[in-house]
């Protein structure tokens, strides 16, 4: 089962790379000529070797070789140059995808585990006052990242000054592994992580609800409750089978927060990714817009895999299955 | 002997009777949606006895196992009755006997009296089994539970012992159910359910879902263990030939009611019901002479309806119009003590002869003798 | 399944109110809206007021017309995505599911790696190389974000038709020798409904979600005014900083009620799916009466002793 899985993300990701090859010599007209033209002002050789070389122009090959030539960038970790800001894309990506990976990271885990085990308590006590949650959770899971980000920096942060904000940690300490700066990275990431949290727990929630009640109506379940087990044994017996379709499900949800959460970066300021892509969108830095695509794509299948092999240990009968 | 206990009886019986059912009903739904889906039961199951149950899928008989020890699920309600539980009081020194309202009791009284002194077997254990979870964790988690004493080693050690009672290896213990051919699971589910020395282990069909071979095997084996640990036991099965092997008692139940109630060889040699000969009819004998299987024409009642009369008239070959008209109730018949509710009856010269044969003798060994404490089979 | 019989709980009632309430903006918003919403002849940066109900921006735009004039392109880009994306779902993946082999095993992959690849980015990729014009147009738009958000419904209406498709009435079908399409059309498509009915409300959610941001990023026309639109100037012009929530609070509700109305709904859709879902409390006037407890409790059979006694077994052994 897991090799399926890991067939199926290494086509995933000759698709992204392919489409990402594509898209940009798809284009109708003279791209570099528009470009050229928006970026007024002194225009320097780079930029224009740059753009030529996002859009397989000047080349005099073919479109196979020009594919070629592109994985071989691609396999050296060459993703182009970026054409407003003159440096490599890769090593512009370098700062900032550690910073996205933390902040989806965490959010998502605490996302999960704050959603499963409410969903557990949903489903177990269902018709108790509980059941007020569900509604309350939906209206958060409707809102775009971006907007409960907004409102939440604004509330919170800038009128409440109960959280900081704007950036990943504050000014006045130097980055080190050391516990000032650990503990400003921690306070500046509260607000993001509550965010992200608030927008994507309602998914995990509901879901562990209605995998909770269809668990409850199982025999061991009941025979749980026969052996005279206390009731929270009770309940890991069924949230133990419940939380399998969850764990999933984890990896087709990563992609979903990851968008979400690229827009609550920007909110907050934070210096991952997402704020790198608004600024290559505006700029139409298409070097740049392509690299954060693939490096944000290959994450995702990274994180993928991870949540499989989770599930994989999870659940034995697919182990045996491979096994046979 | 379930006889209703009055006052005077009441020391004497006490002492015999682990699980007494009395005037017990169970509906599905409430108020005008109610149906009644266990009708006025008395039954008891003595102390080292088998109680054997039978009846027509439908007839109410996981009903009324589950809500005698208050397992049923919703939408089910119990409406009506009493029900006891007796066992030695493992917390007493003087191993007193102690008698316990199990309708009225707490949920953490409940909790106590499951699995060690009440049990449970179901007719498929690949459900009953946490498909997640070890074998050995099913066995480990009831001893800590209800053995807080007992270390990891020696609860170990137990399961392993429960194993090789039912024939299985210890390795077995390191297994997932869904690794178990469905004979191993149900061995393991037997096994588990002594795992505590309890007093009463029911058996809600734990066969029916295995072939033959298997079958035999198990009731064999369960019938052993019976006779080497002496709990008591209900075994609820559609297969009356079966429970003649096993069982002291058999009540045969229909559409919620208890229709007969006797020995087990008076019963299965001489049945006085007409539903009871009919079940015999449509399973197949013990031994010896072929017989030609019938079914029993129609279908069981829809409970929804409220039923005039006996429940079984319609399908009934000797019904008169009594029948249709009075419902009939469990009545003692002769000093045999054994019970039937059928109008028929009533005056002993009209009796069809297929109802009033005279029980054969013996069938098989042991199981008739007071003492259940020398070998079965 | 054929009477249509979806449950009425109080959350279905306040979703689909909500939803009926956004639909019949949809189509009168723009009429209701008491001034265009591009005239930059007011004060700038007013309060809310009688004359600019939420006031103005700070262009001098009345934000109240905007809200109003909003809600048609963002729900006809919502409608858009989400029937098209509900439809390609449909198509792949009753294919897959009733097929099977070989075209299964394409039309999964194809739907995997579209839920493998993050949407959103892909989305701003694709609309960041658009043409000026397709960015203007809802229904470009539209179609892009339903490429996107078809995937999700395809894995289920799969697992669905092939649960379905060893039904006795596709098995007679089969043997009547009726042509697959027909087959697929005909007799296992109705039979999804609530399963596309809720795809439907979920893919709609998503498109709003999409679009929404992408008009919040600057990637769709600004020309174009949606509840996106709105929120991408306000956060240019700092009203969050300013504290101008008249601003950039109406339309982020809006969106969330929108969507808080679209996901009751499929609560709905849910109980109908799976009856073990459907509410297991008892009313108040039964509790009341029987005793029972409102919520049953696993291993805890509620004891109500409302059956009469039977009159022969005498009374008095207890
Ligand atoms: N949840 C329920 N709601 C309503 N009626 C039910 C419910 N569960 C069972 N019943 C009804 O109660 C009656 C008794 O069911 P029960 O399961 O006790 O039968 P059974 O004798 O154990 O049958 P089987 O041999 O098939 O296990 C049946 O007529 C059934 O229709
Ligand atoms: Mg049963």
């Amino acid at each position: 089962m897991l090799l399926r899985r890991l067939s199926l993300y290494l086509v995933t990701a000759w698709v992204a790379i392919t489409v990402n090859f594509l898209l940009p010599r798809m284009m109708p007209g003279n791209p570099v000529q528009q470009l050229i033209g928006k970026l007024t002002g002194q225009v320097t050789v780079q930029q224009v070797r740059a753009i030529e070389l996002a859009f397989g122009i000047g080349l005099h090959q073919n479109l196979w070789d020009q594919y070629i030539g592109y994985w071989h960038q691609l396999l050296v970790g060459n993703l182009g140059v970026s054409i407003t800001l003159s440096t490599p894309v890769s090593s512009v990506l370098q700062s900032a995808v550690p910073w996205t990976i933390g902040l989806i990271g965490v959010s998502t885990i605490l996302s999960f585990l704050v959603g499963t085990v409410t969903g557990t308590l949903l489903g177990w006590f269902r018709g108790s006052r509980l059941d007020s949650l569900i509604p309350v959770a939906t209206f958060f899971q409707a809102v775009p990242y971006f907007f409960l980000g907004t409102v939440v920096l604004l509330v919170f942060g800038s009128n409440l000054h109960w959280f900081p904000v704007l950036g990943a940690y504050s000014q006045s300490v130097t980055p080190g592994w050391h516990w000032d700066f650990v503990f400003s990275l921690v306070r500046y990431g509260e607000l993001p992580v509550i965010t992200i949290v608030l927008s994507s727990v309602a998914g995990w929630m509901l879901g562990m609800r209605n995998m909770m009640i269809t668990m409850i109506a199982e025999d061991f379940v009941l025979m749980a409750v026969a052996k005279g087990l206390p009731r929270r044994k009770v309940i890991m017996h069924a949230a133990r089978n419940a939380v399998l379709p969850s764990v999933a499900n984890l990896s087709l949800a990563i992609g979903l927060v990851v968008s979400g959460a690229l827009l609550v970066e920007l909110v907050f300021n934070y210096p991952g990714v997402g704020d790198l892509l608004l600024q290559a969108v505006l700029n139409e830095d298409y070097p740049l817009i392509q690299g954060i695509f693939l490096v944000i794509t290959m994450t995702v299948l990274a994180a993928n895999l991870l949540a499989d092999v989770f599930y994989f240990v999870l659940d034995p009968r697919t182990r045996t299955e491979a096994a046979v | 002997m379930s006889e209703r206990p009055t006052t005077s009886e009441a020391t004497t019986l006490e002492d015999d009777t682990v699980l007494a059912i009395e005037d017990f009903c169970v509906d599905y739904g409430w108020g005008d949606a109610a149906v009644r889906a266990v009708n006025h039961v008395n039954l008891s199951v003595r102390r080292s006895r088998v109680l054997g149950v039978a009846g027509e899928s439908g007839s109410g008989k996981s009903t009324l196992v589950y809500a005698a020890t208050r397992l049923l699920r919703p939408p089910g309600v119990i409406s009506g009755g009493h029900v006891s539980l007796t066992f030695d009081d493992p917390t007493s020194s003087d191993a007193k006997r102690r008698t316990v309202d199990l309708l009225a009791a707490t949920p953490s009284e409940l909790r106590a009296i499951r699995w060690s002194q009440v049990s449970i077997v179901l007719q498929s254990a690949l459900n009953a089994l946490n498909p997640v979870l070890r074998i050995g964790h099913e066995f480990d988690e009831v001893l800590s539970t209800h053995r807080p004493g007992m270390k990891k080693a020696q609860r170990r050690e137990r399961a392993a012992e429960l194993l090789s009672l039912v024939g299985l290896n210890a390795d077995r213990l390191a297994r997932f159910p869904h690794e178990l051919s469905g004979g191993q699971r149900q061995r393991v589910m037997i096994a588990l359910a002594l795992a505590l020395d309890p007093q009463l282990v029911i058996m809600d069909e734990p066969t029916t879902a295995l072939d033959v071979v298997t079958q035999r095997e198990i009731v064999n084996e369960l019938a052993q263990l019976r006779a080497r640990f002496g709990f008591s036991m209900i075994f609820i099965t559609h297969d009356l030939s079966l429970l003649v092997e096993l069982a002291d008692d058999i009540a045969v139940m229909y559409a919620g009611n208890v229709v007969e109630w006797a020995p087990a060889n008076d019963l299965y040699g001489a049945p006085r019901h007409p539903y009871t000969l009919g079940l015999l009819n449509s399973s197949p004998p013990l031994s010896g002479e072929r017989r030609e299987l019938v079914g029993i024409a129609g279908s069981p009642p829809d409970l929804s309806q409220p039923i005039a009369g006996c429940s079984f008239h319609d399908r009934c070959p000797f019904a008169f119009e009594k029948c249709s008209s009075q419902a009939p109730e469990l009545r003692v018949l002769d000093d045999s003590g054994r019970k039937v509710a059928c109008w028929l009856h009533d005056s002993p010269a009209d009796v069809p002869v297929a109802l009033r044969r005279r029980p054969r003798d013996a069938t098989r060994v042991g199981a008739q003798t007071p003492s259940n404490a020398e070998g079965v089979v | 399944m054929s009477a249509v019989r979806v449950p009425r709980s109080p959350k279905v009632l306040i979703g689909a109110g909500l939803v009926a309430f956004f639909a019949v903006l949809t189509v009168v918003g723009p009429w209701l809206a008491p001034d265009n919403p591009n005239a930059t002849n007011f004060t700038a940066n007013l309060r809310p007021s009688s004359s600019h109900w939420l006031g103005t921006t700070a262009l001098g735009q009345d934000i109240w017309s905007q809200l109003l004039v909003g809600a048609r392109a963002t729900m006809i880009v919502a409608i858009v995505a989400g029937v098209v994306a509900t439809l390609l779902s449909m198509i792949i993946g009753v294919a897959a599911g009733y097929l099977g082999g070989k075209p299964d095993e394409g039309l999964s992959l194809l739907s995997n790696v579209f839920l493998a690849i993050p949407g959103l980015p892909l989305l701003i990729v694709i609309d960041s190389y658009l043409p000026a014009g397709g960015r203007s147009n809802s229904f470009v738009i539209g179609l892009i974000i339903s490429l996107t958000g078809w995937a999700w419904g395809a894995r289920v209406l799969r697992a669905q038709t092939m649960s379905l498709r060893n039904r006795d009435f596709v098995e007679a079908a089969r043997i009547v020798g009726e042509s697959r399409l027909r087959i697929m059309m005909f007799e296992i498509a109705p039979n999804l409904l609530p399963v596309l009915a809720s795809s439907l409300l979920f893919t709609v959610l998503y498109s709003i979600g999409a679009y929404v941001t992408l008009a919040y990023v600057g990637l769709t026309s600004t020309a174009v005014w949606n509840w996106g639109t709105m929120l991408y100037w306000a956060q240019a012009n700092n009203a969050p900083l300013a504290n101008q929530w008249w601003w950039f609070v109406p339309p982020g509700v809006c969106i969330a009620l929108i969507g808080t109305g679209l996901a009751l709904m499929n609560f709905g859709i849910d109980e109908f799916i799976n009856p073990r879902l459907r509410s297991a409390g008892l009313s108040g006037r039964i509790r009341r009466t029987s005793g029972l407890p409102r919520r049953p409790r696993l291993g805890f059979t509620p004891v109500a002793r409302t059956a009469t006694p039977r009159a022969t077994w005498e009374a008095g052994s207890r």
